[in-house]
């Protein structure tokens, strides 16, 4: 282990006995006379330990032997292993419990292949949603580091959305364990005693490593366990000492192989049941959540529904068919699941609330939108993996034939047994079923696009033209939609043609204000390799909650347009106030205090620009939508972001 | 025909406007398109249903053109299916209400679909 060289550098132990010092002198010698000049007999503190006038410390002699420098340490291995699973980048706002990693990213990681990079983040809830956006992408996980008790209570929300819309994140927080090591007030109030307890709930798996041999086989663990269905974040807390520990070659441990676990089937028995169910159906319907998450999930669910010509429902948790498929009927999901006598559901977040329609808004009264007789069936892995306290499994409800495990991957099974199981009787009644659904999406098509007409020159822009203007700026491009739908009436799934599985990756998990922005950048981040156009419809409220993730976009040049969908409010609770004041009968007229973004109007393009990002707006008159749209358009495919800003209205 | 595709199919052609014209008939009070558009901005109807009564798809659903019957418009306003906010006469009177349905009645597609080429790619 190489030591100090003597050049005057006060390395870790060194500045700590330069604390001392200095307190010792401010009780009696000045600290320079007693530094320079060693006395006979020091004045000092009885409390203060002596310490020998370190050669090292004064330059002109061989140092002591104590650790002022160091030739290896654990957090290099501990890169090592964070390589051995893949990862890519690491997202992170400094935090000084996590220096020693930090240090060996960008002085080890970084500068040796195979390269893992470090996006520098200015909020820990941006790192931990860049890593949500990334993992729907690039379907492994990326990794974040947060200062503990601070950061990790920043990065807390983005947690809870990355649990809820089930991806995959390795998360770091990292802790100062030893009371003795803690130098000042600061590391105390930065200090938890079980960090990950804050996060425990909405997080998979968590642990504190004591050892690098415990790092490297809980690093290992817990990835295996965020990449086994459902997907899910999983945390290590490392102590601060450990990371600066010097390793020596001969104390280096194996770092454990990672295999990882097949997606769990439902059970073949249980499959084949429900294939019978499907073929004796007369109305089947699937609808699909978060099943599709590969090309594969795609593939497979369009199989199913064609080999019955049964109609598919997108739940828009992920692209899960293809948005101008004729069996997506989508567009009439009410009329189609008040029809059916078997639904299938594949990886529903909310599954009992697509079977109700709400009778009364007051009493929240609701009625069963099932036909009499009609059966469900629910193919899920979150019946393997659930926790309590935060209730995102939603309403019970109760499902015919339950299947646990993962959907996509048990789509080839039930394929199969659907197969098997068709007569050609059954074949001539599923195909004439499949054309007439598909007469009925061209038909949903044309009154989308009818729809979408009405007030096509108003200002502000109609969310439809803002729709229609960004995918006739993207369409020829190999895109992806790096945003949610929801805010938008779904224009996007109305009027773009979505065929592929990265083109659109759902959205918070959550609905946890926040996400869109930086998960954005993380899924355009993972698209950047590919050469993909990531385009983020970006809600205003959203971007306000910490954009300075703009500022990580431009640094880091990471190609994303950002079309702002302005509508100056928080429009989602402007409705819910007014319901309240209506039903008061005290008018909606103030009902915009505290739900508005007005007085002043915020102009997104001048704070994208002091970020760094090219800009273009407020725009207000829907003709100068699509030019603008073209240049930003050309500025990401140069490689950097962009920000169109667009007053738009509320949906 | 299939009998969820009866549904599907009715639930769209409700959608086009040669299907709802003949619904598009006004049977309350005569009301003022100009004034009524005032009060569509001035309680904030345009915030979930748009300015030109488009829809917002959950948070309002598409009111023009081609309204529902004037009776339908006042019998949601003053008792509100789904989660619209009631408008009672305290909040909104009968006039204002004639106004708004005057309003809806008078917007017409600005455009059609065959004249906007992005609307009409693949």
């Amino acid at each position: 282990m190489a030591k100090s060289s003597g050049d005057g550098a006060v390395g870790r132990g060194g500045f700590l006995k330069g604390v001392a010092l200095a307190g010792s002198a401010a009780v009696a010698a000045p600290v320079a006379a007693v530094a320079q000049t060693p006395p006979a007999a020091p004045p000092r503190s009885p409390s203060v330990p002596a310490v020998p006038a370190s050669a090292g410390e004064r330059g002109s002699a061989p140092p002591a032997d104590d650790d002022l420098t160091q030739s290896t340490c654990v957090s290099d291995f501990m890169v090592d292993v964070m390589k051995s699973l893949g990862i890519e980048y690491v997202a992170a706002m400094p935090g000084s419990s996590f220096r020693g990693l930090h240090e060996s990213i960008v002085n080890y990681a970084m500068v040796n292949a195979p390269s893992m990079e470090l996006i520098t983040c200015t909020h820990e809830e941006a790192s931990v949603a860049m890593s949500h956006g990334y993992f729907k992408i690039e379907g492994k996980p990326m990794a974040c580091m947060m200062h503990t008790a601070v950061g990790l209570q920043h990065g807390s929300m983005a947690i809870y959305n990355a649990w809820a819309d089930r991806a995959a994140i390795f998360m770091i927080t990292a802790n100062q364990i030893d009371v003795a090591k803690r130098r000042s007030s600061v590391p105390w109030e930065h200090t938890a005693q079980d960090a990950a307890a804050m996060v425990r709930d909405f997080t998979k798996w968590d642990d504190a490593p004591a050892s690098p041999e415990h790092f490297a086989e809980s690093a290992v663990r817990a990835y295996q366990f965020a990449m086994t269905p459902p997907y899910e974040p999983v945390l290590l807390t490392l102590d601060s000492d450990l990371q600066e520990d010097p390793l020596p070659p001969e104390r280096r441990p194996r770092i454990p192989k990672l295999v990882l676990n097949a997606p769990p089937q439902g059970d073949a028995n249980v499959v084949a049941a429900a294939a019978k169910m499907l073929v004796a159906a007369e109305h089947p319907v699937l609808i699909a959540d978060r099943c599709a998450r590969t090309p594969a999930g795609v593939t497979n669910l369009v199989a199913l529904a064609e080999l019955l010509g049964a109609p598919i429902l997108d739940a828009i948790g992920r692209m899960n068919v293809p948005w101008r498929h004729p069996l997506n009927q989508s567009s009439s999901q009410t009329a189609i699941i008040g029809a059916a006598d078997l639904i299938v559901g594949l990886e529903m977040t909310d599954f009992w609330g697509t079977t109700q329609r709400f009778v009364s808004p007051r009493t929240e009264e609701t009625r069963s939108r099932l036909q009499p007789g009609a059966k469900t069936i629910s193919i899920s892995s979150t019946q393997l993996y659930m926790k309590s306290n935060f209730q995102d499994f939603e309403r019970y409800l109760d499902v015919d034939l339950p299947i646990a495990g993962d959907a996509e991957a048990t789509l080839p099974s039930l394929i199969e047994a659907v197969r098997s199981l068709i007569t050609p009787d059954r074949r001539r009644v599923f195909d004439a079923r499949a054309a007439a659904f598909a007469d009925a999406h061209l038909a949903a098509l044309a009154a989308s696009r009818q729809a979408a007409a009405v007030g096509w020159d108003d200002s502000p822009i109609t969310v439809a033209r803002l729709c229609a203007e960004v995918y006739a700026a993207v369409r020829n491009d190999d895109w992806s939609l790096v945003s949610g739908v929801d805010f938008q009436y779904r224009w996007p799934q109305q009027l773009w043609n979505a065929e592929k599985h990265y083109q659109y990756i759902g959205d918070a998990g959550a609905f946890g204000v926040g996400y869109c922005a930086p998960a954005s950048l993380g899924a355009a981040l993972a698209n950047r390799k590919y050469g993909r156009l990531s385009v983020c419809i970006q809600p205003d409220g959203d971007l306000m909650v910490a954009n300075g993730v703009l500022w990580t976009a431009a640094h880091h040049k990471i190609p994303l347009l950002y079309v702002m969908h302005n509508n100056r409010a928080y429009h989602q609770e402007i409705m819910a106030l007014q319901a309240v004041a209506n039903r008061r009968q005290r008018g909606v007229g103030r009902t915009l205090i505290g739900t508005t973004l007005t007085d002043p109007n915020i102009n997104f393009a001048k704070l994208a620009n002091a970020m760094g990002v090219y800009s273009e707006g407020p725009i207000t008159d829907p003709n100068d939508l699509g030019p603008a749209l073209a240049r930003a358009v050309a500025r990401v495919k140069r490689g950097e972001p962009a920000l169109v800003d667009v007053v738009a209205q509320g949906r | 025909m299939n009998a969820m595709i009866a549904r599907v199919l009715l639930g769209v052609l409700l959608t086009l406007p040669l299907a709802s014209t003949a619904f598009a008939q006004s049977t309350g009070p005569a009301g003022d398109p100009v004034r009524g558009k005032a009060v569509f901005m001035a309680m904030n109807c345009y915030l979930c249903h748009g300015t030109f009564g488009q829809g917002g798809g959950r948070a309002g659903p598409k009111l023009a053109p081609h309204p529902i019957p004037a009776n339908l418009i006042m019998r949601q306003l003053r008792h509100p299916a789904l989660n619209m906010p009631p408008y009672t006469i305290v909040v909104l009177s009968d006039a204002q209400a004639a106004d708004i349905i005057a309003y809806l009645q008078s917007i017409k597609p600005d455009k059609a679909v065959k004249d906007i080429p992005i609307l009409n790619v693949r």
